[in-house]
């Protein structure tokens, strides 16, 4: 098996074992258990004709089904989005530090692996972890929500893809700072720093024109084109979501940018790793 | 053939991130390991034995010299998975259980379908019974057993073990031996560092000291700790104490036990036969060795 493959499923095992993907998925399972339950949507030709939430009816106007679900799709893909960034951040500062620990990387590095493969793997651990954690929430909800309803869709999916994507950029960095400190809380905060900043990078365009021209709105300019775009995708996923039009040569600019960065943050985070005794 | 050949090795860390000033762990080892031996490496905190391992393993590159670790460079990935390691205080992933570990370190390993040979290994450190529990319930005992079974995973054609017994209970010291003299009847070289110096004694034959970053001597036992010229003889009981010390034998450490010196095999012959014309009865000849540990002691002095 590939040394980056083999790295990455194991990190896959051991966050199985963690308390944090634990109460993860759990929580995830019982909020889809509690709408599977507790949410009756009644359908007539195609509209939504009332809603009960634990039997008791909530106002809304009869309208189309698929209309109706919009919003509901599109809180979806904002709460995975900032939530799951939020919990990405947190839960998954301590892997890139917990593989350099003392003791733990002189046995790893001793084993027939490439260094860039035991960063490389980790990276490629972690996107399947945020992967499989977005596509359980919105796969959860797009399958239960087409069921009661008839209409299917996977644009709760690819909002939820969107999500993973960008986590994984931000994780870039939290890797590069755990290789360059060995230590979870720096590695969280850069990845805490990150996101806010992100949000920021978001409405680049808009707080740009707030600037007087001079030094501050050059060094803004500067900084926030590098950095991933979090509100503006997360704009991004909610349209998709929703069903709204989204520019696809605007989003394949973000995500290139996305990924851009990210393989950026992979490979400071490389060059570090092969160059440092342990 | 050599499992071990380091030349002129130095190593300096760095205090700074601009590389100024810094400490010299290694001062131009230079060490030859034959294949199939158990080479025990000895010296005091500081003298540079883990960095030296580390750069065996390529953990740590070297900052000169040149080392080789079963022909070829520990930085080739084929080489290492020749080599089974146990660092000095393995961290263990608390989460998993010791079998899926193992399970985990095998696939890094490049071991195909591993699980008879994970269970064969738990098996024979003792923990074929505690494979399914958590390795964060583990005593430090049985998580050093855990990680001597990692290095054993694949049968490795070269063992280096970072104080192998460090934590582990006087009988689970014997069984550690036990598995480690097999391994060396299998035809695997051992390389073991450990401030036990009498475990060392009792798994290893060949020693090096190693003290302020350098070789400083090394060989057999014998070779380190004999004088040459200096012989441990015992008589059987109703020798003429007296007379013997009148030949110039010695009394030893315990009874019928004496010392004598000879320049050579003649002299040595000459003397036992004297001692003979007393009526002494030779019942066991054999150098007189000091204490490794005083060996140890003289040579860190000098050094």
């Amino acid at each position: 098996m590939n040394g980056t493959i083999a790295v990455a499923l194991d990190l896959l095992r051991e966050s199985i074992s963690r308390r944090w993907f634990l109460a993860l998925g759990a929580a995830i399972t019982l909020v889809l258990v509690f709408l599977g339950l507790a949410l009756r949507l009644d359908v007539v030709d195609g509209a939504l004709a009332a809603t009960r939430l634990f039997g008791t009816a909530l106002d809304n106007d009869i309208r189309s089904v698929d209309v109706a679900l919009r919003p509901v799709f599109e809180a979806a893909a904002d709460a995975i989005f900032y939530g799951g960034l939020a919990f990405g951040v947190l839960a998954c500062a301590d892997f890139g530090p917990s593989l350099l620990a003392p003791g733990r990387i002189e046995h790893l590095l001793a084993l027939p692996v490439r260094r860039h493969e035991l960063l490389a793997g980790t990276y490629l651990g972690v996107l399947l972890l945020a992967c499989a954690g977005a596509l359980y929430g919105a796969g959860g909800l797009a399958l239960i929500l087409g069921a009661k309803t008839g209409v299917w869709t996977l644009r709760p999916l690819a909002a939820a893809l969107l999500a993973a994507v960008t986590f994984t950029a931000i994780y870039g960095a939290m890797l590069a700072a755990a290789v360059f400190a060995r230590s979870s809380a720096l590695s969280a905060a850069v990845g805490a720093a990150l996101f806010v900043c992100g949000i920021v990078a978001g409405y680049r365009d808009e707080l740009l024109a707030a600037f007087e021209p001079g030094v501050g709105r050059e060094a803004f300019a500067g900084i926030t084109l590098v950095l991933p775009r979090v509100s503006a995708l997360a704009r991004t996923a909610a349209d998709i979501a929703a069903s709204r039009p989204v520019d696809l040569a605007v989003v394949a600019a973000m995500l290139a940018g996305v990924f851009a960065f990210g393989f950026a943050m992979l490979a400071l985070a490389v060059w570090r790793f092969e160059g440092r005794d342990f | 053939m050599l499992a071990i050949e380091a030349t002129d090795l130095r190593k300096t860390y760095a205090r700074s991130l601009l590389g100024r000033g810094g400490h010299e762990a290694l001062r131009g080892l230079a060490l030859a390991v034959p294949r199939g031996s158990a080479f025990g490496l000895i010296g005091l905190n500081g003298a540079g034995k883990t960095t030296f391992i580390k750069i065996l393993l390529g953990v740590v590159r070297p900052t000169a010299g040149t080392v080789r670790v079963l022909g070829g460079s520990p930085d080739d990935v084929a080489v290492r998975r020749r080599i089974g390691y146990l660092p000095e205080r393995l961290q263990l992933p608390p989460h998993l259980s010791g079998r899926a570990f193992l399970a985990s370190v095998a696939r890094l390993k490049g071991l195909g379908s591993a699980e008879a040979e994970v269970g064969r290994q738990l098996g024979r450190v003792g923990l074929a019974g505690d494979a399914a529990r958590r390795i964060g319930g583990y005593s430090k005992g049985m998580r050093q057993r855990l990680g001597l079974a990692a290095a054993l995973l694949g049968a490795p054609e070269l063992l280096v073990l970072d104080e192998p017994t460090d934590g582990v209970d006087p009988l689970g010291r014997a069984e550690v031996r036990h598995v480690l003299a097999e391994e060396r009847a299998r035809g695997a070289t051992l390389f073991l560092n450990s401030h036990l110096l009498s475990e060392t004694e009792r798994v290893c034959d060949r020693f090096g000291i190693l003290a302020a970053g350098r070789l400083v001597r090394q060989g057999t036992l014998t070779e380190l700790c004999g004088s040459g010229t200096r012989w441990r003889v015992r008589f059987a009981p109703g020798c003429d104490a007296a007379a013997l010390a009148r030949l110039g034998f010695f009394a030893g450490d315990e009874a019928g036990a004496f010392f004598c010196e000879a320049d050579d095999a003649a002299a040595l012959d000459a003397r036992l036969q004297r001692a003979r014309e007393t009526g002494a009865l030779l019942v066991e000849l054999q150098p007189a060795l000091r204490d490794l540990e005083q060996v140890l002691a003289e040579a860190v002095e000098a050094a």
